[in-house]
């Protein structure tokens, strides 16, 4: 049941074992003096902080499938935003240590290091680098307030000159790790780099993405819909429950998201036909998408997410019971589970407890009843706020025998998903038990 | 992480700006040049000093005697050695695969400066 996730291993190994390079990589004169170790943390400052910024890079791919080396796409752009934030520190890091180290001889040598004459071309490309790092991951980590999801998407784009300006740099000064080295690594970082980003703007669009055409688009409440698509191209798309998919609307009634994609839940089981997905109005696109006209195209990438185990139930032995907590409109990939299991005639230990702020916003409720109904084990809980407070270890134990002995799949806001994650783990959930599924994709 | 990148990027430009700002205040009268009172060398007399422990270079017209720097360069001994005794110009602006030394080190070579080249 134990899930295993290589590839952050694999990313934190490379870097631990760069760092390792480059101590091996020092010389007796780069502890000479202050000024000279200044000047080598300041080159290694560099080496590190760019093969973050490169690996960072090579994250954004998003082919189906790799996504769950990392445990699914969130937790891959966690990875990816750790990595960009290290790579801001490290490369801000960088001038500042080498004009210190040149400090050493005197003022202005640390100010000529930082702003040598122009026909000094490398530090200038460098220094065009870091502005455009700063200008892309302004928004990434809220410099200037939150942005708007789009714009956020386009300034982002300029990571793509800070990617070229800082290997044009590093060809022009890399001497700290041996010639062969050197190259080799910045060859292969930049490949990856270079090949996620021509899949990303190029080739995902046409051999990622999967034609669908809107069959009906059911009102859930006056904030959420279910498209049913059906497929209009020749490959259909494979997926489990509860995964998600990036959906582009080609309709061009819309008021907004015309063309622009946006990640949903799907909310079908994979048996069916039909792909439904629930989308609830959280934004100008989201709330356009209720007027989408059915028989207007859409483009699907994906499926992404590894949010339940994808064989439950191996061979002899029996599936583990589970607790399920969602939040609001994180009951999605649920009722895809759920819909899923009744489909295939499946039983299972499960609890869901689904919490809301009051009735009315209990979406799917009767669907959920009579699923509950039909699926042998599973119990239909349901939390309201504004009747029982936040919720709590006393009420998941009352609703839920044998808490301990439970897999735990929780998903919703972040406040709640922290809130339910503490409480099982107190009452004796192993942390390898607990799986959560977030929205916010940061 | 927000706070701490934010907080990171404030640091940096204070930094930067700290450096600009007390670079642009202090005094800029340069030490009065005693450059005339050192001697001129013809290449004969800097070819003399061709070895690791007395190693000496005529540099863009000026003589220096890097002999005690030679333990505290990046590169091995090696590498300057070649340069020893000779006119190393070129070692110093392309250091061999077309890079010139950092302004940095440019100013630093003044503190090893003896003299000047003759011209001939």
């Amino acid at each position: 049941m134990k899930k295993n996730w290589p590839g952050r291993g694999l990313i934190w190994g490379f870097l631990v074992l760069l760092a390792i390079i480059c101590l091996a990589s020092m010389r007796g004169s780069d502890l000479g003096s202050p000024g000279a170790l200044l000047n080598y943390l300041g080159r290694v400052t560099g080496i590190l902080g760019l093969a973050m910024l490169l690996l960072a890079a090579a994250l954004i791919a998003r082919v189906p499938g790799f996504d769950r080396h990392f445990g699914g796409l969130t937790k891959l752009w966690k990875t990816h935003h750790f990595l960009g934030a290290g790579a801001l520190l490290l490369l801000m890091a960088h001038p500042v240590l080498l004009a210190l180290g040149a400090a050493e001889t005197s003022l202005s040598a640390a100010l000529s290091t930082l702003f040598p004459p122009l026909s000094n071309i490398g530090t200038w490309l460098g220094w065009g680098a870091l502005l455009f790092m700063m200008v892309f991951l302004a928004p990434s980590f809220s410099f200037f307030g939150q942005p708007e999801y789009q714009r956020w998407k386009w300034i982002h784009r300029l990571a793509g000159p800070a990617v070229i300006l800082s290997l044009a740099h590093i060809l022009y000064f890399g001497r700290t790790l041996t010639a062969g080295l050197d190259m080799a690594l910045w060859v292969v970082l930049a490949l990856l780099a270079v090949g996620a980003v021509v899949w990303r703007l190029i080739l995902s669009g046409r051999m990622g993405s999967l034609r669908f055409e809107v069959a009906e688009v059911a009102s859930v409440a006056n904030n959420l819909v279910e498209l049913s698509l059906k497929p209009a191209g020749r490959r259909k798309l494979n997926y489990q429950a509860g995964q998600f998919v990036y959906l582009t609307p080609y309709d061009k009634s819309l008021d907004a998201g015309y063309g622009e994609e946006h990640p949903y839940t799907i909310s079908s089981s994979p048996t069916e036909d039909r792909l439904r997905i629930a989308i609830k109005d959280l934004g100008d696109a989201s709330r356009a998408i209720r007027t989408i006209q059915p028989g207007s195209r859409v483009h699907i990438e994906g499926p992404y997410g590894d949010f339940f185990p994808s064989d439950p139930d191996k061979g002899d032995q029996p599936a583990p019971p589970e607790l399920w907590v969602a939040g609001g409109i994180g009951i999605t990939p649920f009722l895809g589970r759920a819909r899923h299991l009744a489909a295939t005639g499946q039983s299972l230990d499960i609890c869901l407890v689904y919490c809301v702020q009051d009735e009315a916003r209990a979406r799917f409720l009767k669907e959920l009843e009579s699923l509950a109904e039909q699926i042998p084990g599973m119990k239909l809980i349901t939390h309201y706020f504004y009747r029982e407070g936040p919720l709590d270890g006393e009420f998941l134990a009352r609703h839920c025998p044998e808490l301990d002995q439970r897999s735990v799949y929780i998903c919703g806001p972040l406040p709640l998903t922290d809130l339910a994650k503490n409480l099982v783990i107190n009452a004796g959930v192993r942390r390898k038990d607990i799986h959560t599924e977030e929205f916010e994709l940061l | 992480m927000k706070k701490l990148v934010y907080t990171a990027f404030v640091a940096f430009w204070a930094s930067i700006f700290t450096l600009v700002s007390v670079q642009a205040l202090s005094d800029h009268k340069k030490e009065p040049s005693d450059e005339e009172s050192l001697g001129t060398y013809t290449l004969e007399e800097v070819a003399e000093h061709d070895s690791l422990d007395d190693c000496w270079m005529a540099i863009e017209g000026k003589v220096y005697d890097f002999s005690n720097y030679i333990p505290e360069h990046p590169t091995p001994p090696s590498v300057m050695k070649p340069w020893c005794g000779e006119e190393a110009t070129e070692g110093m602006r392309t250091k061999g695969y077309g890079r010139d030394h950092s302004p940095a080190a440019w100013e630093m070579m003044e503190d090893y400066l003896v003299g000047r080249l003759k011209e001939e």
